[in-house]
C-alpha cells in the first residue's frame, strides 16, 4: 500500500522543505518513501505541487484519483490539487490568498472563497484552516508550511506520529529558526484539537483511519 | 529555505546514517564521488544543475577540482584533458547542453580517453523547463558511446560508479543519460564509502596517434572503435544492471527502462497485472542474447520506454535477425505515445490495448480547477529585468517604432515573453538572440533589438557579436546582467570576482568583451533607474550599428539574501489618498507584490522585496507609492 500527499502552492512558500520534512518522519518511522520535487522555470512564483509518497511504489508520479491527502498551502493552488484526490482523500487548505499578476494585470481581483468553494470543491473534503494568522501568532508569516504539517498531524492524516516530525524539524532548522517553527507546528496541532472538540453533530473531522 | 544535501554524508567515512534521502542529482554526485573523481566540470542546465550544486558544496573538502566552465562544449574539453592526464572526470550537463558538446562529444569517443570519463545529461520529457524534449538517446548510436540509464536515486549512484568502472576498463567515455523524474526524483539510498584520492597535479604524457584526431590517425581510430563495441555489447549481455523482475511466469513480457520501469511498475502492481519485466539499465548497446532469449520464452512482449521508440526499433531488429516471431507491441504501431513523459495511467491505457486488464476503467479525465486563474511562473518581485523591459517597451512606445523585432534568448528574462511585456519573437537556443537578430538585420528593414543574459552572453553571444560588428549590421543588444546564472539557481558566470566557493577568480566586464570586437555604442545602465535607463535606450535605438546596453543590477534572489541577512529590507505601500487608480502599476509593471482587493491597489508586504521601482514616477505617475513605515 502506498500512502500518496500532495503539496500545492505558490513557488517560495516552502514547498519543497514540507516535502522534505514529511518525507524524512516517514523514513524515521522506517517506512519507504519516494518525492517529486520542481526545479528551474516552474519555481518562479509559479503553481508549484510537491509529491510524497510512502510505502511500496516504484516512481513519484501519484496515478488519478490515488492521492490520499491534499495539503494546500494557498487557496487558489488548494483548487488546482484537488483533482488528484481519490474518492476517500481528503484536503487541508490554507486560507492564505498570493494573488496570481494574470489577475491584476487585467484589473481583476481574487474570487472570493465561498464562490471558489462552491464551484471547484466537487464534493471533496476541504478543511479550510487560517494557517496565514496561525503562522503569524508563531512568529514569522513563512511558518504556514509547518503550520499545515501540524494541522495533518492534529487529524492523524500522516502515517507516522509527531515525536518523528519534531525530530526532523530539530534536524533541518537552525536554532534561530527552529523556535518558531516548533510553536507553529504546536499551534497547527492544537488548531485540530479544537477542530475535534467542536464539531457539529452533521459534520466530521478528516481522519486517515476513517 | 532550501533543503540541501548534508555535506557531512560527503565526508564521513563511517556510513552510520543509510539511508540517506537523496535526490538523483544529489545521488549522482555521491556516486562519482565514490567513484573517486577529481575533477568535474558544467554549464548548469535543469534538470542536470543540482549534481554541481551539490558538488560545488563538497568539492573543496575532498579535494576534486570542480569548475562551472563557459559552456557545455568547455566543460567537455577540459574534462577529457584531466582524463586523459589521469584523473577519473565527470562532465554533466542539461539535454540541450550535449547538442553544444557534440563536437567534441562525437571526437574524444574516437580517440578514447584513459581515467574514466563519464558524461551525464539529463533529458526533460514533456519539457518542465526546456525549449524541446529532444530525446538525447539517439546520441549514443551517433557517436558510438556505451549509454546506461538508472530508474531511481539508488542506482543513479550506484550505475554511476559501474559507469566510471567501464569507462576506465575500455578507455572509451560512457554516456550517463537521466530524465528529469529521475533526477529530480528524491528517494531512499544506501550510499558507500568514499575513496581517498590523490589529489595532486599529474604529468600528461603524449601519444599523438590517439589523441590527435587528423584524418590520418582517425581511420584507424574508428575501426578501433568499431571492436571496441563488440566488446562492450558482450559486457551489457551480462551487466547486472539489467535484470528480470521475476521468474518469467506469464506468456507476458515488457521490455522497458528508466523511469519508464517506474511507471510500469506502478501499473503493473495496481492491477495485479502478471507480466515478466526486462529492465535494462546499459541501453548501448542492448544487451542483445538477453532480450532475444526474453522474445523467445514471451507470446507477446511490450517495450514501455518514453520518448522515441529508439529501444522498440533495435527490439524488432534483434527479433528480424533471430527469427523469433514473438509480438512487440509498442510505439511504432501507436500502442504507446511518442509525446512527453509516461506516467502509470498513461501505461494502463496503453497496455489496456494490447492485453485484457481485470478491473481496468479509464478513470475519468480531470474535470476540476482548468477554468481558475493561471499561476504561470514569472520575474521575481524586485526583478531587474522587469525594470529593462518596462524601459524597453516605453522607449520602443515613444521612440515610435513600428513592429519592432524582439530577439530573445535563455535565462530567467526569457518570462518577458509574457504580458505585459511581450518582447519577445523568437526564442531558439542559447546565444541565439544575437546570432537570430544578423539574420533580421539583414533581410528586414525592422528595428532588431536582442535581450540576452550575462551568462548566456558568454556561453554563445560572443561569435554572434562578432558577426554582426564585422558584417556592419544594425541591431541593439541589451545585455541583461544580473551578475548570475539564474534561472538553474544562482550559480556563478565568467563575469564574478568570486567563485562558487567564494575563491577569487578573474572577472571579465562584459564592457571589455564588447568594445574588444570593435563595438562603439556602449553604454551601462541600472535597470532601477528607469529615468536613465529610458534616456539611453532611445539614444541607442536611434544610432545606426552595433550599439549595447549593458543594464547591470545584481539577481535579486542575491541581493534579497544580503538585505534579509543585514535585516535591511524596507518594503513599499500605497498611499490610498494619493493613488489615481491609473492602474499602470498593475497592469504595465506588474510585479507579483501588486495585487487589487475591494477597488483599491495594494502591496503584498510579505512579497514585496522593497526595490522601489514601482514607486519610480515613470511607473506611479501620482507618487503615491511609499516606504511603509
Amino acid at each position: 500500500m502506498t500512502y500518496n500527499i500532495r503539496l500545492a502552492g505558490v513557488g517560495g512558500q516552502g514547498i519543497i522543505t514540507a516535502g522534505t520534512i514529511i518525507s524524512e518522519a516517514a523514513k524515521r518511522s522506517g517506512q519507504k518513501v519516494i518525492m517529486s520535487e520542481i526545479h528551474g522555470l516552474s519555481q518562479r512564483g509559479g503553481s508549484v505541487t510537491v509529491d510524497v509518497r510512502i510505502g511500496d511504489c516504484y516512481g513519484s508520479i501519484i496515478p488519478q484519483n490515488s492521492c490520499d491527502l491534499v495539503i494546500g498551502l494557498e487557496l487558489m493552488e488548494t483548487f488546482r490539487a484537488i483533482e488528484s484526490l481519490g474518492n476517500v482523500g481528503t484536503a487541508l487548505m490554507s486560507t492564505e490568498k498570493i494573488n496570481p499578476i494574470s489577475l491584476s494585470m487585467h484589473r481583476k481581483e481574487y474570487p472570493c472563497f465561498e464562490d471558489l468553494m462552491e464551484k471547484y470543491s466537487m464534493g471533496t473534503k476541504i478543511y479550510p484552516v487560517e494557517a496565514g494568522e496561525i503562522a503569524m501568532e508563531a512568529g514569522s508569516s513563512k511558518a504556514v508550511n509547518i503550520v499545515m504539517i501540524g494541522v495533518a498531524l492534529g487529524f492523524n492524516l500522516f502515517p507516522m506520529n509527531t515525536s518523528e516530525v519534531v525530530h526532523v524539524l530539530k534536524d533541518t532548522f537552525p536554532e534561530k529558526k527552529l523556535s518558531i517553527n516548533m510553536k507553529a507546528l504546536e499551534l497547527g496541532i492544537a488548531w485540530s484539537g479544537r477542530m475535534k472538540t467542536h464539531v457539529h453533530e452533521n459534520s466530521t473531522v478528516p481522519n486517515r483511519n476513517s | 529555505m532550501r533543503y540541501m544535501a548534508d555535506p557531512i554524508q560527503f565526508t564521513e567515512s563511517k556510513i552510520e546514517k543509510n539511508p540517506v534521502f537523496l535526490l538523483g542529482n544529489e545521488a549522482i554526485a555521491r556516486g562519482a564521488v565514490e567513484a573517486g573523481i577529481e575533477f568535474a566540470s558544467s554549464y548548469p542546465g535543469t534538470p542536470s544543475s543540482e549534481v554541481g550544486d551539490t558538488l560545488s558544496q563538497v568539492a573543496d573538502k575532498l579535494g576534486i577540482k570542480f569548475l562551472y566552465s563557459v559552456n557545455e562544449k568547455v566543460a567537455l574539453e577540459s574534462a577529457f584533458a584531466a582524463s586523459i592526464s589521469g584523473m577519473r572526470s565527470l562532465v554533466f550537463m542539461k539535454h540541450v547542453g550535449l547538442n553544444v558538446a557534440s563536437d567534441p562529444f562525437v571526437s574524444t569517443v574516437y580517440t578514447g580517453i584513459r581515467s574514466g570519463l563519464v558524461i551525464m545529461t539529463a533529458d526533460d520529457p514533456s519539457m518542465f523547463s526546456s525549449q524541446n524534449e529532444q530525446d538525447n538517446r539517439h546520441y549514443a548510436d551517433l557517436a558510438h558511446i556505451p549509454m546506461i540509464e538508472p530508474s531511481n536515486p539508488q542506482e543513479a549512484k550506484d550505475f554511476m560508479k559501474e559507469a566510471f568502472e567501464l569507462s576506465e576498463k575500455y578507455h572509451i567515455p560512457v554516456l550517463f543519460r537521466t530524465t528529469t523524474r529521475v533526477s529530480h526524483m528524491r528517494g531512499l539510498v544506501n550510499v558507500g564509502e568514499i575513496p581517498k584520492i590523490k589529489g595532486t597535479r599529474r604529468i600528461f604524457e603524449r601519444e599523438p596517434k590517439r589523441f590527435v584526431s587528423l584524418p590520418v590517425n582517425a581511420i584507424g581510430l574508428k575501426k578501433m572503435l568499431m571492436e571496441k563495441l563488440g566488446e562492450i555489447a558482450m559486457e551489457s549481455d551480462m551487466s547486472s544492471m539489467n535484470s528480470v523482475s521475476s521468474d518469467m511466469i506469464s506468456k507476458i513480457g515488457a521490455i522497458t527502462s528508466g523511469s519508464a520501469y517506474n511507471s510500469l511498475m506502478d501499473a503493473v502492481v495496481s492491477h495485479s497485472i502478471e507480466m515478466d519485466v526486462l529492465k535494462i539499465g546499459f541501453t548501448n548497446p542492448l544487451p542483445k542474447t538477453r532480450i532475444a532469449e526474453f522474445l523467445r520464452k514471451h507470446e507477446k512482449v511490450v517495450v514501455v520506454e518514453e520518448l522515441d521508440p529508439y529501444m522498440e526499433e533495435k527490439i524488432r531488429t534483434i527479433a528480424q535477425m533471430n527469427g523469433i516471431r514473438t509480438s512487440i507491441y509498442g510505439k511504432l504501431d501507436g500502442y504507446f505515445p511518442q509525446l512527453y513523459e509516461l506516467n502509470p495511467d498513461a501505461v494502463l491505457q496503453s497496455l489496456a490495448g494490447v492485453i485484457n486488464i481485470p478491473g481496468y476503467i479509464q478513470p475519468n479525465s480531470p474535470k476540476n480547477g482548468s477554468d481558475l486563474s493561471p499561476r504561470p511562473p514569472v520575474l521575481c518581485p524586485g526583478c531587474p529585468h522587469r525594470g529593462t523591459y518596462y524601459a524597453v517597451k516605453r522607449s520602443v512606445r515613444m521612440s515610435n517604432i513600428k513592429k519592432p523585432i524582439y530577439a530573445s534568448d535563455i535565462g530567467c528574462y526569457s518570462l518577458g515573453t509574457y504580458d505585459p511585456f511581450d518582447e519577445a519573437d523568437t526564442i531558439i537556443s542559447m546565444g541565439s538572440s544575437i546570432g537570430v537578430a544578423n539574420g533580421f538585420s539583414m533581410v528586414t528593414d525592422q528595428k532588431v533589438i536582442a535581450f540576452i543574459g550575462d551568462s548566456t552572453f558568454y556561453h554563445s553571444g560572443i561569435p554572434p557579436l562578432i558577426n554582426a560588428v564585422h558584417n556592419n549590421l544594425d541591431m541593439l543588444v541589451v545585455i541583461m546582467d544580473n551578475a548570475t546564472t539564474a534561472m538553474t539557481g544562482q550559480q556563478p558566470n565568467p563575469g564574478n570576482e568570486l567563485d562558487y566557493d567564494g575563491k577569487p577568480v578573474t572577472g571579465i566586464p562584459i564592457e571589455n568583451v564588447v568594445r574588444g570586437i570593435g563595438v562603439k555604442n556602449v553604454s551601462v545602465v541600472d535597470p532601477y533607474d528607469l529615468k536613465a535607463s529610458l534616456i539611453t535606450i532611445n539614444r541607442s535605438l536611434h544610432q545606426a550599428g552595433v550599439s549595447v546596453i549593458i543594464s547591470r543590477r545584481e539577481c535579486a534572489i542575491n541581493r534579497d539574501r544580503k538585505l534579509r541577512k543585514k535585516g535591511e529590507i524596507e518594503i513599499y505601500t500605497v498611499n490610498q489618498d494619493k493613488c489615481g487608480k491609473c492602474m499602470n502599476c498593475v497592469e504595465n509593471f506588474s510585479c507579483p507584490a501588486l495585487f487589487i482587493e475591494n477597488g483599491e491597489i495594494q502591496i503584498n508586504p510579505t512579497i514585496c522585496d522593497g526595490c522601489g521601482v514601482c514607486a519610480e514616477p515613470l511607473v506611479c505617475p501620482f507618487k503615491a507609492i511609499e516606504v511603509k513605515n
